[in-house]
């Protein structure tokens, strides 16, 4: 019972800093709102990141206050409704470099264990 | 946002939800999915709300206090629904905490306080350590006035300092005043400013050579021993004989910190003691030193300056060769607090410790009767706890809950106490010296008595939850989801271990106050191998200086026949040695030895009446007589005590052998005394050596032999002292009066600890009967068979009350182990008193083992009748 609890706890570490990382890059494009983003990282992946909705919130709010990004209720253009909409700091972009280079440094160590060939050849 | 926006937060994140859930479920209409379902399909792709809200607030890092106050408030609605347990635990904690925080406000007050209330910060004292010199190296000391002249005048680092010194002269024609002689600066250093009338000294009155005498009073003083007269500025007051001009008040709250009730100039000194001029002598330290820091100085750049200064002063010493002795000076700059006194640190600290540990006993024995009820509403809950579980529930979360629960009581309890942390220390300074307390109006808590509290809280929760929590943890699920109440008991263990560890407190609790209790009347009903009901004690005061010491002999002569002449008065006889004080040993060795072969020995050197004056009976020999010569070239006659002779010659007969003084004199015993028990209470004093007093000089006091009514002889001599010299003013007590008086004190504090140790008995019988009602109340059911099987009533009463004696017994020998160790520590701490407190521990042992085992059978009793009460039909039918 407890090693499934365990399972989930450790995937969620490993999978936040993803998560993380790819609110970041999507804001990018410019601010938008919790269900914008959700939908964009869904679509981009090809449905690949079944994930639910919900999971963003709790990082959009601990990215929030971390500073890397900030909110702001405004309304939007397609609905006439008021949408929270989150936008990149440059703390946040800063943020995101810093998260690429090291997602690039763990995929290259992954690859060379993966595929010794290839990367030799790289 | 911080945390206490909590709402708004909560609102914004409800706002953020909606929004894009809706929005979540318009599209899914836009894509075709019926109106009805297209909500449920936009909650299916959204995920669990409450979920995301519950990870949202532990991304905000909320979600702690959030459950904190959950349980806080699941706490207070579980206390509510259990008033009386509830209010029961809560009183048992304020008086557990209560009384330790408010024994810790006085000893803060007292001991770790620093003596000023004006800018604490900039307060120093100074403490002077001599190497070299005539002290023993290991000893803090005092300055002279040349060192303190030499400080006042060079230091850059202290703006201000003052001297003074504690005497107790006799004020008016009563007794002893503990009297500051002072410098004129010494209320401002101490940052009293204003007297509560008339005026402090001013500058002039402290000049040398032409001394003022003029005095400041205490209110303390004033109000108990001068009667409050409201005119008495101006009015003249005496100390031993010299008048002084009261020329202002100081306030109690003021004076709250100063060591005695009248202050005088420190130039005054000499006037006071015939023949001690300790302010014009250059090796007399007599002056002890603060002052306050200038601005911008820290404690440790005056710690460096006032060493050069006085290194100074050493090398100047030295070099006028004032003494024979060289001289190196060390140090130490404190606060002024009692505890950071180098000289007596650690004895405070040990006395702290002392007065403190039997106080967390009590604490302890709260905890327990704590524990207790926490206990029995825990297994009572133990269904609810249970259902708790099985949905899921964490043990970590049920450990906070029953904490919170316990935090609650304490924190309640806790408050509570605050009433007793202000009233316990004047109750104890009013029980201690009731004259004295009005003195002591300052002890006020401060912060760190609030720390202490809080400490106490921390601990309080703790302890008393734990026990709670293993019970909650071991719950057997199934049993108790089956709701078979019936079925589950408490360990019995656990029963056990709560009963063993508060008779243990309770014991150690009893046995000091069965010792402390036992003090005065083992004071008073000692029999110390001499008289003391009809010896009377002089404490004449003779200036012996050279200068004087023809005129000191001639009053010495004079009196002595003039004390004869009164009627009663039967012998009298000069000893160097007071009853019950301690004695520094001498070096006592045989001929064959040679020097640092002897033995540590005190030496009494007495005058020839001695032993018939003091009724001690020589077992062998003689006593002196005026025949046995103290000329330096005759041969000279000693008298051993028992102990003197068995330490030496074993069970050889004494009389007729040698020894060898120190100074090389050779000495022939000539008496064998019994032993007295003169250094301490109850206790028989080691090898004892008496010598013959020269009569032609001034050693040793006064005592008086007579017969009858005492109080006739002291006035008679009292008067005949006055008439020969009116500055003497004394007050002859007979040994047995004056023991009486530290009997008293005694008393008061033995009733002080013996209030305390019946607030623990109390707490621990009513924790035994707590427990063993609740452990019958659980077994009900299985008494209830055991009768249908054929068990009578007294079968069953015994099984019960065996268990209380079995666990009573086990509980005193752990708190004998607990206790052994303490008491050591206690006796060897205070070694150096006359009060009786080792030797005891059986006697002790033994009244306080009796007492708590008849106290714990009496609280065994109602359960184990209640017990036999089981109706064995009702345990049946719940079968």
């Amino acid at each position: 019972m407890t090693s499934i609890k365990e399972q989930g706890k450790q995937r969620a570490a490993v999978l936040q800093g993803t998560l993380d990382m790819l609110i970041l890059r999507t804001l990018l494009y410019g601010p938008a709102h919790g269900h914008q983003i959700g939908k964009h990282i869904q679509q981009t992946t090809n449905d690949f990141l079944q994930m639910q909705h919900g999971s963003l919130y709790p990082a959009l709010h601990r990215l929030e206050g971390r500073g890397w990004v900030a909110s702001k209720w405004e309304t939007a253009p397609d609905r006439n409704r008021e949408f929270k909409y989150y936008r990149l700091t440059e703390k946040g972009k800063k943020q995101l470099l810093v998260e690429e280079s090291q997602w690039k440094q763990m995929m290259e160590a992954v690859a060379r264990v993966m595929w010794p060939a290839s990367s030799r050849e790289g | 946002m911080r945390w206490w926006q909590i709402r708004r937060r909560n609102a914004d994140l409800e706002r953020e939800l909606r929004a894009d859930l809706e929005l979540e479920a318009e599209e899914q209409r836009e894509r075709g999915v019926p109106a009805e379902e297209a909500a449920y399909a936009a909650r299916r792709a959204f995920g669990n709300i409450s979920l995301i809200r519950e990870q949202t607030h532990e991304a905000w890092g909320v979600a702690p206090i959030e459950r904190f106050w959950q349980d806080i408030l699941h706490a207070m609605r579980a206390a509510r629904r259990t008033p009386l347990l509830s209010g029961v635990a809560i009183l048992a904690l304020a008086f557990g905490i209560g009384l330790n925080a408010g024994v810790f406000t006085l000893l803060n007050s007292l001991f770790l306080e620093p003596p000023t209330l004006k800018d604490a910060n900039s307060f120093v004292q100074v403490y002077p350590r001599y190497t070299g010199w005539f002290m023993r190296e290991d000893q803090y000391s005092s300055f002279t006035t040349e060192d303190y002249d030499a400080m006042r005048d060079r230091s850059k680092a202290l703006e201000e300092i003052a001297a003074w010194q504690v005497s107790s002269p006799t004020l008016d024609e009563g007794k002893p005043t503990a009297t500051v002689l002072a410098t004129c600066n010494y209320f401002h250093v101490f940052g009293i400013d204003r007297p509560l009338m008339g005026r402090f000294f001013a500058s002039g009155d402290c000049s040398r050579g032409s001394a003022t005498q003029v005095a400041v009073i205490s209110e303390a003083t004033w109000k108990a021993d001068l009667g409050g007269d409201s005119s008495i500025i101006g009015k003249t007051i005496r100390l031993n004989g010299s008048p002084f001009q009261v020329i202002g008040i100081v306030s109690s709250d003021a004076a709250n910190f100063l060591p005695g009730g009248i202050f005088i100039p420190y130039t005054t000194e000499p006037m006071l003691e015939q023949g001690i001029d300790s302010l014009n002598s250059p090796s007399t330290p007599w002056l002890a030193v603060a002052g306050r820091l200038r601005p911008g100085f820290s404690r440790s750049d005056a710690q460096s300056e006032l060493s050069t200064i006085m290194n100074q002063q050493d090398r100047a010493y030295v070099k006028r060769q004032v003494s024979a002795f060289n001289r190196k000076t060390a140090l130490v700059l404190t606060n002024g607090s009692f505890i950071e006194n180098p000289a007596i640190r650690d004895r405070v600290v040990a006395m702290t410790v002392f007065i403190l540990g039997p106080l967390t006993l009590i604490l302890l024995l709260a905890c327990c009767n704590v524990t207790m009820l926490f206990l029995s509403r825990t297994v009572t809950r133990r269904g609810e706890i249970a259902v708790r579980l099985a949905l899921g529930a964490g043990r970590g979360q049920l450990a906070r809950m029953l904490l919170a629960e316990s935090l609650i009581t304490a924190a309640v309890g806790g408050a509570l106490s605050i009433v007793l942390v202000y009233r316990v220390p004047l109750m104890i300074m009013n029980v201690i010296n009731a004259s004295r307390a009005r003195s002591v109006l300052m002890i006020h808590p401060n912060w760190r008595v609030f720390c202490y509290l809080a400490v106490l809280i921390v601990l309080a929760t703790i302890i008393s939850s734990l026990m709670p929590i293993r019970a909650a943890w071991k719950l057997d699920l199934l049993t108790a989801l089956k709701g078979r109440e019936a079925a589950a008991t408490m360990r019995s263990r656990t029963i056990s271990g709560l009963i063993i560890v508060q008779i243990a407190l309770g014991f150690v609790l009893v046995c000091a106050a069965v010792m402390f209790g036992r003090l005065p009347s083992l004071i008073t009903g000692m029999n110390p191998g001499f008289d003391m009901r009809h010896t009377i004690g002089v404490p004449v005061r003779v200036d012996t200086s050279a200068a004087s010491r023809a005129n000191a002999l001639t009053f010495n002569r004079t009196l002595e026949s003039r004390i004869l002449a009164i009627p009663g008065v039967q012998s009298l006889a000069y000893a160097s040695l007071g009853p019950f004080r301690r004695v520094p040993p001498t070096e006592i060795r045989l001929p064959d030895q040679s020097a640092g072969q002897g033995k540590p020995i005190s030496v009494n050197n007495v005058s020839s009446g001695f032993f018939s004056t003091f009724d001690i009976p020589l077992i062998k020999g003689r006593a002196f007589n005026s025949a046995d010569s103290t000329s330096p070239n005759a041969d000279f006659v000693a008298i051993v005590s028992q102990a003197f002779a068995r330490e030496f010659w074993q069970t050889e007969d004494p009389l007729g052998k040698s020894i060898i003084t120190p100074d090389n004199r050779r000495l022939t015993i000539v008496g064998l005394a019994a032993d007295t028990q003169s250094e301490s209470f109850g206790v028989t004093d080691g090898p004892r050596l008496y010598t013959l007093r020269d009569p032609s000089t001034l050693d040793g006091g006064l005592f008086v032999r007579f017969s009858g009514d005492p109080k006739p002889v002291e006035n008679a001599i009292r008067d005949t002292v006055k008439s020969l010299d009116r500055r003497q003013l004394i007050a002859p007590e007979t040994m047995w009066e004056s023991l009486e008086a530290d009997a008293e004190q005694m008393r008061s504090l033995a009733g002080i600890i013996l209030i305390m140790a019946s607030i623990g008995l109390l707490m621990a019988v009513v924790g035994v009967y707590g427990v063993l009602s609740f452990a019958v109340n659980q077994r009900t059911r299985e008494f209830g068979i055991k009768m249908v099987l054929g068990a009578d009533r007294g079968t069953i009463f015994r099984s019960v009350t065996r268990q209380a004696l079995r666990n009573t017994l086990f509980g005193l020998l752990c708190g004998a182990a607990l206790a052994e160790p303490a008491m050591l520590a206690l006796a060897r701490f205070q070694s150096g008193s006359p009060l009786p407190l080792r030797g005891l521990n059986m006697v002790v042992f033994v009244v306080s083992a009796l007492l708590l085992a008849a106290v714990s059978l009496a609280a065994a009793w109602l359960p184990a009748l209640r017990a036999t009460r089981a109706d064995p039909m009702q345990a049946l039918r719940a079968e």
